[in-house]
């Protein structure tokens, strides 16, 4: 299975720490230098008025990355946008190194201090309703190569709702 | 497995071969077969649409990046990168949505986009940040839910809209819902509209005095009407707004049912084969319909219909029109003094109708500046079916609308709303500030609308119970440049963006219109009063709201009071705010909202002297501006031909300060301005804009060459708002000679 629109959401410990408007001039400095490699980085959106969504958003051409409040939790979500060359497995470890590429950025950043991520609770989810739907095949199938590559203590499907997206919350030692 | 295979069994064969053929297009155009302006145009008219920085540059805050995308050559349009986001429009013919539409429209938005569905100002959805290979894809999901994107922009028959409280508005002549649909799909890939040499914006109205489909700023508008008991309509023609915003002209005072299709093609013929081709910049009907007159436009289209060949279509939705019913999913009821949620008051107040039919309501679900999620757009569909049934509509407003509640049901529709975050009161108050997406995505946006609007909601939120009510009804409206996306004439208190130069920085201003009538369907467009810098813009709101609740008289409207103080005194209350300080003294007026860059031209250094530079053609163009605001107050004291005078006298003082850069001598004589300026700057496309061309300057050569011999008040109007324009132009232009001089002296110091 080809699937490369996976997405990576990383949260915050610390959501109390920092304001979310505080991640523009940050974005903006990312693009100045194009911090995150393989990536062409492109704008910055700003969501802090919808409830609940992408909050802001850096748009690359590759994937996009968002201090994202999805759920009510805000987190660096990064998902995939163009076509990787490997299997689900690679392209999974791809992704994920790069979400956490982008929070150890976020978290070294000094105008957002005391920033941190729990690397060791991970959502892993597919943005692909073609090739991985939210249904029982596509969890069976999935799961074990997630499990194998994050590494995990515990692994649970998210919403069973067949109209959003196959998720899982993976929690690691 | 792809879309294309999966959908095949759901998608209707038209669409699915209309798709089909856009895809092989799509492929020919990456193999290089198809020329990149044809593409650009196909995909235009397929809804895909380009998006800011799709040149493959961006100013970063320091420097013009030059944006790597995998593609190094291929575009997808004139100067258009093909990796380059874009954004994707999807019509909904007169806002009208179905749970499992919204649903399809929430997955498109995760998938392809960022998760967002944008309602726009004509009722349609757009998807941001989309590439262009996924646009096939997308078609096809929206086409299998019955939803298309074909003519959602390019030169076609835009969305048709209609009031979105059609068929439950209490003072309306019938419902326009079956005939803004028949509208729609009859025209849709009409033979006769794929001509045009630009868009065409049709609404329907059920009432006169209300806004309700805003026909008066139409391209055609057509207003419900019953004369001895049969339906028909009054069509208007030739409004719209743009940079210079035009008011309808009534073409018939009442055309039938079944004459509403036949004249609509009739219409199109005559406007495809008359209206302007070359000059993109005029090519709207409405300049067609001003240059022959109403009633040679009638002319023609009357000889027009005369040899239509007969259509079945023009009829066979008339029977179905007057059976139109939409099903409601519950009985009617009465709150009947059930408990009410906290907050339920307030919202109520603003965001519920009572519907003509009694015991059933339509309510407002407030969207922030017109975003939703798509986790949202799905809580909303399983409300949907839960109180409304497939009873959902968009609003030009940026809003949605469930319509067919059942009254005792609002109180548990507001807490749902509320805990998706929907539940926000102040629908059609000041509050619901409206903005086109402006320097966000929009490639001609200058100054943030959207980073200003929501800066306004939040101020303007705080202070909301506090507020005088007649402030509270009042509407703003924001767009990113002269275009109007946010329709920023129609508003109480309308802002668009523009820019100004102080020393060697550029500062973002908002230029303020004031007095734009909403109601009796956009019945009066308001008139600049001067240009702010954007970090103003909330006290400029402050300040005109208090005077207007200090000193309104009785139940005076807004409209009468700045018309009764007058604009130079509405100038006057706002001239200190015009000022922009020091960018030593207050940096952030040099940066626009929500955005910490530099608001410059990337490539121009501060110069090397450390004072404020004003150059001569500051003083010029700042006089221009002057003698354009006193044409203004002559049209006022209805002195046409002191305004004409006026307007025309600012065009030649902007151009002849243009000129005075090139030609210090130039001569005080109008002939010798106009041809110095023709040689000089319009014909080396120095005056020039880059998505308007030579337009404003043709304005200016086409008065000077024919002064009005009689003056009529809508003609001397439009001049103003061409000079306004002119003045804007020269601004630029001024930086290019600006830059152009930079250039060469460093040449020289080499």
């Amino acid at each position: 299975m080809d699937l490369y629109k996976i997405g990576i959401k990383l949260f915050v410990t610390n959501p109390q720490a920092v304001r979310l408007r505080d991640f523009i001039p940050v974005f903006h400095g990312w693009i100045q230098q194009q911090k995150i490699a393989g990536h062409q980085l492109i704008d910055v959106h700003d969501y802090s008025h919808v409830h609940n969504g992408p909050g802001i958003l850096l748009v690359a051409h590759e994937g996009n990355f968002s201090m994202d409040q999805e759920g009510g939790r805000l987190g660096l979500f990064y998902y995939r946008k163009r076509p990787l060359e490997g299997g689900f497995e690679a392209n999974l470890k791809s992704v994920t190194q790069t979400a956490l590429q982008a929070c150890t950025l976020l978290e070294s950043e000094p105008k957002l201090d005391g920033l941190k991520f729990n690397t060791k609770e991970i959502l892993v989810l597919t943005n692909d309703r073609l090739l991985a739907p939210n249904d029982a095949g596509a969890r069976t199938k999935l799961e074990p190569v997630i499990a194998r590559t994050l590494g995990k203590t515990a692994l649970a499907p998210q919403s069973a709702d067949p109209r959003e997206r196959l998720a899982f919350m993976v929690t690691r030692s | 497995m792809t879309w294309k295979e999966k959908l095949a069994e759901k998608l209707p064969r038209t669409l699915a071969d209309e798709i089909d053929v856009y895809e092989t297009q799509l492929e020919l155009r990456k193999l290089g077969k198809i020329d990149e302006k044809l593409f650009a145009e196909t995909r235009l008219r397929r809804g895909a649409y380009g998006q800011r920085y799709d040149n493959g540059q961006r100013y970063d805050g320091v420097k013009t990046q030059r944006l790597q995308f995998p593609a190094t050559t291929l575009t997808k349009g004139p100067d258009t990168m093909w990796d380059a986001p874009g954004m994707q429009r999807i019509k909904i013919p007169f806002g009208g949505l179905t749970p499992s539409q919204l649903e399809t429209l929430a997955d498109c938005a995760e998938e392809y986009s960022d998760s967002i569905l944008h309602v726009t100002t004509r009722q349609d959805f757009q998807l941001h940040f989309v590439h262009i290979e996924d646009t096939p894809s997308l078609m096809r999901r929206l086409a299998a839910s019955g939803i298309t994107t074909r003519e959602a922009c390019g030169n076609s028959v835009r969305n048709v809209t209609a009031c979105p409280l059609a068929g439950v508005c209490r003072t309306e002549a019938f419902d326009v819902t079956p005939y803004a649909k028949a509208t729609a799909f009859f025209l849709l890939g009409h033979p006769d509209t794929q001509d045009f040499g630009r868009k065409f914006k049709v609404a329907f109205s059920g009432c006169e005095h209300e806004a309700c489909g805003l026909v008066n700023m139409h391209d055609l508008g057509a207003l419900a009407m019953t004369r001895d008991g049969k339906r028909g309509f009054r069509l208007y023609i030739g409004g719209g707004l743009g940079p210079v915003p035009y008011q309808a002209k009534v073409f018939a005072d009442f055309v039938p049912e079944e004459e509403l299709l036949p004249t609509a093609q009739a219409v199109s013929r005559v406007f495809a084969r008359l209206g302007e081709k070359q000059n993109r910049a005029r090519a709207r009907i409405k300049f067609l319909v001003a240059k022959l007159g109403v009633e040679e436009f009638k002319r023609l289209v009357d000889e027009e219909r005369k040899i239509l060949p007969p259509d079945p279509r023009w009829t066979a939705f008339i029977p179905e029109a007057h059976g139109f019913k939409e099903t409601a999913l519950k009985s009617p009821s009465s709150l009947n003094g059930q408990a009410k949620p906290e907050g339920y008051k307030a919202w109520a107040e603003t965001n519920v109708y009572q519907q003509l039919q009694p015991g059933y309501a339509v309510v407002t679900i407030s969207l922030p500046i017109g975003d939703l999620t798509s986790s949202q757009a799905r809580h909303l569909a399983d409300f949907a079916r839960k109180y409304c049934g497939e009873n959902i509509r968009t609003t030009v407003e940026q809003n949605l609308v469930f319509r067919w509640v059942a009254e005792k049901d609002l109180p548990e529709l507001y807490r749902e709303l509320k805990t998706i975050g929907l539940g926000e009161f102040g629908a059609g108050t000041i509050l619901d500030v409206v903005a086109c997406p402006g320097t966000d995505t929009c490639k001609l946006g200058i100054a943030s609308s959207r980073g200003l609007a929501r800066e306004l909601r939040k101020r303007l939120a705080d202070q909301y119970f506090t507020m005088d009510a007649a402030v509270r009804g009042l509407r703003i409206k924001l767009s990113g440049c002269f275009n109007s996306c946010g329709q920023h004439h129609l508003a109480d208190i309308g802002f668009y963006g523009n820019s100004r130069t102080l020393g060697n920085r550029k500062v973002p201003h908002f230029q303020v219109l004031l007095g734009g009538k909403w109601l009796d369907n956009a019945g009066s467009y308001g008139l600049a009063i001067g240009s702010v810098p954007s970090r103003n813009v909330p006290v400029v709101v402050e300040r005109i709201t208090k005077r207007f609740v200090k000193e309104r008289r009785g139940d005076e409207s807004f409209q009468d009071f700045i018309a009764r103080i007058g604009k130079a005194e509405s100038r006057k209350m706002l001239e200190d705010l015009m000022e922009v300080p020091a960018y030593e003294k207050d940096a952030a007026f040099y940066s626009d909202w929500g955005d910490p860059r530099e608001f410059t031209m990337g490539d121009m250094g501060m110069g090397e002297c450390a004072g404020e530079v004003v150059s001569r053609i500051d003083f010029d163009l700042q006089a221009a501006e002057r003698l354009c605001f006193e044409a203004q107050l002559k049209l006022e004291a209805k002195d046409l031909a002191g305004a004409d005078a006026l307007a025309y006298k600012s065009m030649l003082q902007a151009a002849q300060g243009l000129v005075k850069e090139l030609w210090y001598d130039v001569p005080n004589d109008s002939e010798v301005i106009v041809k110095e300026f023709r040689a000089r700057l319009f014909e080396p496309k120095l005056f020039w804009d880059r998505f308007a061309g030579g337009k404003f300057a043709q304005d200016f050569f086409r008065r000077h060459e024919n002064p009005p011999s009689r003056y009529d008040h809508d003609e001397v109007h439009r001049l103003i708002e061409e000079s306004q324009l002119f003045i804007e132009a020269a601004h630029a232009c001024a930086d290019k000679l600006r830059e152009q001089k930079a250039a060469q002296l460093s040449q020289v110091l080499k």
